[in-house]
C-alpha cells in the first residue's frame, strides 16, 4: 500500500508542479560538475524533500531511488551507545540526526567522517563526492552546528551536504554563511488545488472544488497533509461530496480540548491535570513548539480582548524561554499558569 | 613450579628481613607493603631467576596483613618513650571479638553464617564468593577481620601495587629495560596464588581473599574481564574470597551496581551482604569502650566529656571510623613532648567543642540531607517566628549543588499540590522555568547554582498559604520519544517511508494514516487501541 503523497510524488525536477523557475534553477546547478552545500528551507510540507530528492536524481541518475535503511550505532564520549536509523542509497545518505537528542553532535561528526572519508571507486561518470541530507537541520542543537561547520569544511572534497530546514533562524550565521539557501514556499491555494485534482482524476475520482478548498484551508497549505486528509476523507466516503468532513489531525483535536479545559477551571489542581495532557502530548512525539503555537492560537480565539494582548505578551516571553531551555514542559505550564491568572482575574473583577 | 617456590621463598625472607630490622613503624599495613615491594623490586633483577613475572612484587603485598601483630605494638608504644603519637594508634581501638563490634548482631550473624558455608563446603566447592556492601564507616571490613580471626582463616588482602617493575623475558642481563605489568594480570595470578599456596611465615591453614581495593582495569573496562575473572577463580580457587566495597552516592561509581550486576551474583552464588550505618545506640556504646581503652593510655589522652561524646556521636552519622577520628581528636593530651602540630589541634579541640554540639561543622562529617528530607523542606517551607526561614535555601542548594538539574526536576514533578492558590503557582513556575534556562546555559559554572538557588527560592517563597497534608513524592517524567516510528506503524505507511522522523510522523502523519489503513482492512487493531488509550 503506498499513500498518496508518495505515489504521485514527482520524481524529476522537469515533473514538479510547482516553483518551476527555481526546478530549472536547479538543473542549471546540477549540469555543472560542482555545486555547493545546500540548505532547503520552507514550512512542512512545501516539497523540501522532493526537491532534494528530485535534484540527487537529476545529478546520480535513477540509482538513488535504490534506497536501503540501516540503523547505525555511534557512541558518545560518554560511552552510550546511540542508534540512528539512515536512509542511503549508493551516492547519498539520509539522517536525521535530532533523533539521536542530545547526542546529536556524535552522530553528526562520526557519520561525515565515515561517508567523507570512504572515495568513490568508480567515478566514470559520477560525481565523485557522496551527498549527506540532513533533514530537520534547525532541530540540531548548537553544539552539532558548531562541529557541522568544521567538518562541512575539512570534508569539502568527498561530500556534499544538503540540509533541510523549517527556518534559518535556528541555523548559526556560520553554517547559512556556508550554504546556498534555497527557499521552498508552500504553495498557493490554486496550485494545491489543481494538485488535488490532478491526484484524484489519476485515482479515477471526481473531486468538487468546494471540497478541495476546504482541503487546504483545514491543511495550512500543507501539501502532505492535504494529501493524506483526502486520502483519509476518501475512506471514509468514497464517492466525494462538497460538505463531507474532513479528518482532523487528532493532537490538534487534543489541544483544543486541553484549551477549553483551562478556560473551564483555573485551580492548582486543574493545572496538574493539564500537565498530564501535555505530557501525552510530547511522549507521543509533538513538537513543544507546535503545542505551544496551538495552544496559544486555541486560548486567544477563547478569550475576552481585555486580555488577548497580555496572553500573547506572556506567550512570547515563554516561548522564547523555552527556546533556551530544556524542558519544555516547565515552559508550557509556566505560560498555562499565567494564563489561568489573568483569566482567572480579568473574570473576578468583572462580576 | 620451582620459580614459584623460590618466590615465596625469597619473600619469606625479605619479610624477615624487614621484621628483624628495627623498624617500629610496620604495624601498618600500607606502609609495610610499600617498603616490601620497594625492597623486594630493587633486589629482583640482580639476585633472583630470570623469567619471573608480576610475582616477585605481587606477593609482599599479599603478606602484608597480618591481624596478630597490633597487640603487641600496642603495649611497646604505650610504655616506650617515643615521642611521636604512634603511627595507627587506631588499632588499639579495633575489635578483637565479634562482642567488641558495634555492628548489628544480626549482619555478624549473616556473615558468620556465610562463613560457616564455607566450612561446610570446603571440600568440594572451596571457591566461595561474597560481597559486601555498605555506607563508610559501617564495620564492614572490621567485622570480616574479627570473624577471619575467630574461624581461623589468615586473610590476605589485594592492594593496588603502586607501580608494577617487572623484568623482562631476558631478565639475567640488566639493562634496565622494564616495563610496567599490567594490573589485572597481577590482580589474577594474586587470586588464583593466594588462595592456593601458604605463606612459610603463617601458622594458618586456611586462607580468606579479601578485595576492597579494586584494580582500575576493571573499572575502567567492561565488564566482560571481571566476569571471566571470577569464571576463573570459581573452577581453580582454593579459597573463600570476600570483595568489600562501600556505598557511593552516584550510580557511576558504584562498584557493587557496575561489577556485580544481578544475573552475575546469581550465577556465581554471591553472597551479597549490606550493611547499614552504625545505630547511634550501639554507636554511643562502642564510644563508651573507646573511652576505657583511652584511659588506659593516660599519657596521651584525658577523658573527653560527655557533652563531647554525644555530639561526636550526632556528627558522625553511623560512620563509626570517623567517630573514632573526631574522638581521637578531641581528647588528645597537649603533651609537651608532642609535635606541635597535633599540639595546635587539641588546643583548638577545647574551643570546638561548644561549636560541635551545636553545629558539628567544624569537624565531623558535612551533615547531608537526602533528597526526600529536602524536598521535604522546599514544598513545606518553615519559618521561624520573626519571619525568617528556618531552613535557608542556600543550605539546601549547597547540598545538591552537584546535581542541580534532578533537584529542580524533582521540586517540579512535586510542587504542585502544595498550591492552593494559581497566583502562587505563577511564580513558583516562573522562577521554576527561569531556572532551568539558567541550568541550560553551560559555559559558565556558577550559573547552575544560581539556577538552583532560584529554583528553590522561589518555591519555597511563592507558596503563601500552603495545602498540608500528606502527598507522595513522585519522581520526574522522563519524556522518551522512540526516536523512529515503530515497525507497526512503518508497515501501514510502507517501507519506503523508514527515514520519517518521529515528531513528523506524530504530527502529520499518524492519525490520518490510521483512518486510511483501518478502512482498508489491514490489521491494525492493535494501533487503534493504542489511539484510544492517548486521545
Amino acid at each position: 500500500m503506498a499513500l498518496w503523497v508518495d505515489k504521485y510524488r514527482p520524481r524529476e525536477l522537469s515533473k514538479l508542479d510547482f516553483h518551476k523557475d527555481q526546478a530549472a534553477n536547479l538543473r542549471n546547478l546540477c549540469k555543472q560538475s560542482d555545486f555547493p552545500h545546500l540548505m532547503f528551507y520552507g514550512p512542512s510540507g512545501a516539497g523540501k524533500k522532493t526537491r532534494i530528492m528530485c535534484l540527487l536524481r537529476e545529478m546520480y541518475g535513477s540509482g538513488v531511488e535504490r534506497l536501503r535503511s540501516e540503523t547505525m550505532t555511534f557512541t558518545t564520549p560518554s560511552n552510550r551507545k546511540v542508534e540512528v536509523m539512515t536512509v542511503s542509497s549508493n551516492y547519498h545518505l539520509e539522517v536525521n540526526p535530532s533523533d539521536a537528542g542530545m547526542y546529536d553532535r556524535t552522530v553528526v561528526i562520526d557519520l561525515i567522517k565515515q561517508v567523507a572519508q570512504t572515495h568513490q571507486i568508480e567515478i566514470s561518470g559520477q560525481r565523485e563526492f557522496k551527498v549527506i541530507v540532513i533533514s530537520e537541520g534547525d532541530e540540531l542543537t548548537k553544539d552539532a552546528q558548531h562541529a557541522l561547520r568544521r567538518t562541512m569544511e575539512k570534508y569539502v572534497a568527498t561530500c556534499r551536504i544538503i540540509i533541510s530546514v523549517n527556518s534559518t533562524s535556528r541555523i548559526i550565521p556560520a553554517i547559512r554563511s556556508r550554504c546556498l539557501g534555497i527557499r521552498v514556499a508552500a504553495p498557493n491555494e490554486t496550485e494545491i488545488v489543481s494538485i488535488l485534482q490532478n491526484t484524484c482524476k489519476r485515482e479515477g475520482l471526481a473531486l468538487p472544488v468546494e471540497l478541495a478548498k476546504r482541503v487546504v484551508d483545514k491543511s495550512e497549505r500543507n501539501l502532505r497533509r492535504a494529501l493524506l486528509m483526502l486520502e483519509a476523507a476518501k475512506v471514509a466516503k468514497a464517492p466525494f461530496t462538497a460538505n463531507q468532513e474532513i479528518p482532523d489531525l487528532d493532537w490538534q483535536v487534543f489541544l483544543r480540548e486541553t484549551a477549553s479545559q483551562i478556560i473551564s477551571e483555573q485551580t492548582p489542581a486543574k493545572l496538574e491535570k493539564i500537565r498530564e495532557r501535555l505530557y501525552e502530548l510530547l511522549t507521543q512525539g509533538v513538537p513543544p513548539n507546535l503545542i505551544f503555537r496551538g495552544l496559544v492560537e486555541q486560548l486567544v480565539n477563547n478569550c475576552d480582548m481585555s486580555i488577548k494582548a497580555k496572553t500573547l505578551e506572556f506567550a512570547t516571553e515563554y516561548e522564547h524561554r523555552m527556546q533556551s531551555g530544556a524542558k519544555h514542559i516547565f515552559h508550557l505550564e509556566a505560560f498555562v499558569a499565567q494564563f489561568m491568572n489573568i483569566y482567572k482575574s480579568s473574570f473576578l473583577s468583572w462580576s | 613450579m620451582s620459580a614459584r617456590k623460590k618466590t615465596w621463598v625469597r619473600c619469606a625472607f625479605s619479610e624477615m628481613n624487614l621484621t628483624t630490622s628495627p623498624a617500629p613503624s610496620e604495624s601498618t599495613p600500607e606502609k609495610r607493603t610499600r617498603s616490601a615491594s620497594n625492597v623486594s623490586s630493587s633486589r629482583v633483577p640482580r639476585s633472583r631467576t630470570p623469567s619471573i613475572n608480576t610475582k616477585p612484587v605481587q606477593i609482599p603485598d599479599v603478606e602484608s596483613v597480618d591481624l596478630t601483630a597490633m597487640d603487641d605494638d600496642q603495649d611497646a608504644d604505650i610504655t616506650g618513650p617515643p615521642p611521636e603519637v604512634k603511627e595507627n594508634w587506631m588499632e588499639s581501638f579495633e575489635p578483637a571479638t565479634s562482642d567488641d563490634l558495634a555492628v548489628h548482631p544480626k549482619k555478624v550473624g549473616e556473615l558468620r553464617d556465610w562463613l560457616r558455608h564455607c566450612e561446610a563446603v570446603r571440600k568440594k566447592f572451596p571457591a566461595q564468593m561474597c560481597l559486601l556492601t555498605g555506607p563508610t564507616g559501617a564495620g564492614k571490613t572490621a567485622t570480616l577481620r574479627v570473624l577471619a580471626k575467630e574461624f581461623g582463616y589468615q586473610l590476605q588482602e589485594w592492594i593496588n601495587p603502586i607501580d608494577c617493575e617487572v623484568v623482562n623475558a631476558l631478565g639475567d642481563q640488566t639493562t634496565g629495560a622494564s616495563y610496567v605489568g599490567s594490573h589485572l594480570e597481577a590482580f589474577k595470578s594474586f587470586l588464583l596464588r593466594a588462595s592456593r599456596y601458604k605463606s612459610l611465615l603463617d601458622s594458618q591453614n586456611k586462607r580468606l581473599l579479601l578485595v576492597e581495593d579494586f584494580p582500575n582495569v576493571l573499572l575502567s573496562d567492561k565488564e566482560v574481564n571481571f566476569e571471566e575473572l571470577l569464571e576463573e577463580y570459581t573452577a581453580y580457587g582454593k579459597s573463600p574470597l570476600v570483595f568489600i566495597v562501600a556505598d557511593a552516592k552516584s550510580r557511576g561509581l558504584n562498584i557493587s551496581y557496575r561489577l556485580f550486576p544481578d544475573q552475575l551474583k546469581a550465577k556465581h552464588r554471591i553472597e551479597h551482604i549490606s550493611f547499614n550505618a552504625i545505630a547511634s545506640t550501639i554507636m554511643q556504646k562502642s564510644m563508651k569502650t573507646f573511652c576505657s581503652v583511652m584511659q588506659q593510655n593516660k599519657a596521651t589522652y584525658k577523658v573527653p566529656s560527655t557533652a563531647v561524646v554525644d555530639s561526636i556521636v550526632v556528627g558522625a552519622q553511623g560512620d563509626i571510623r570517623n567517630a573514632l577520628i573526631n574522638l581521637h581528636l578531641s581528647s588528645l593530651k597537649g603533651v609537651s613532648s608532642m609535635p606541635t602540630k597535633q599540639l595546635n589541634v587539641s588546643v583548638s579541640a577545647k574551643g570546638r567543642k561548644k561549636k560541635m554540639q551545636s553545629t558539628l561543622k567544624s569537624i565531623g562529617r558535612d551533615e547531608s540531607i537526602t533528597l526526600m528530607h529536602a524536598l521535604g523542606r522546599v514544598l513545606n517551607p518553615k519559618f521561624n517566628e520573626d519571619k525568617t526561614m528556618l531552613h535557608s535555601p542556600e543550605e539546601i542548594t549547597e547540598a545538591f549543588n552537584t546535581e542541580p538539574r534532578n533537584f529542580v526536576n524533582f521540586v517540579y514533578a512535586n510542587y504542585l499540590p502544595h498550591f492552593k492558590e494559581i497566583d502562587d503557582v505563577v511564580t513558583a513556575i516562573d522562577d521554576l522555568g527561569l531556572s532551568d534556562c539558567m541550568l541550560n546555559e553551560y559555559r559558565d559554572d556558577n550559573l547552575s547554582v544560581m539556577g538552583l538557588n532560584v529554583a528553590i527560592r522561589g518555591v519555597m517563597m511563592a507558596n503563601t498559604c500552603p495545602v498540608s497534608g500528606w502527598m507522595p513524592v513522585r519522581g520526574p517524567k522522563r519524556i522518551n520519544i522512540q526516536p523512529q516510528a515503530t515497525l507497526a506503524e512503518q508497515r501501514l505507511v510502507g517501507v519506503a517511508y523508514a527515514g520519517i522522523a518521529r515528531t513528523l510522523y506524530a504530527t502529520e502523519y499518524s492519525s490520518l494514516v490510521k483512518l486510511i489503513a483501518g478502512k482498508l482492512g489491514d490489521t491494525t487493531s492493535s494501533q487503534s487501541t493504542d489511539s484510544k488509550q492517548v486521545f
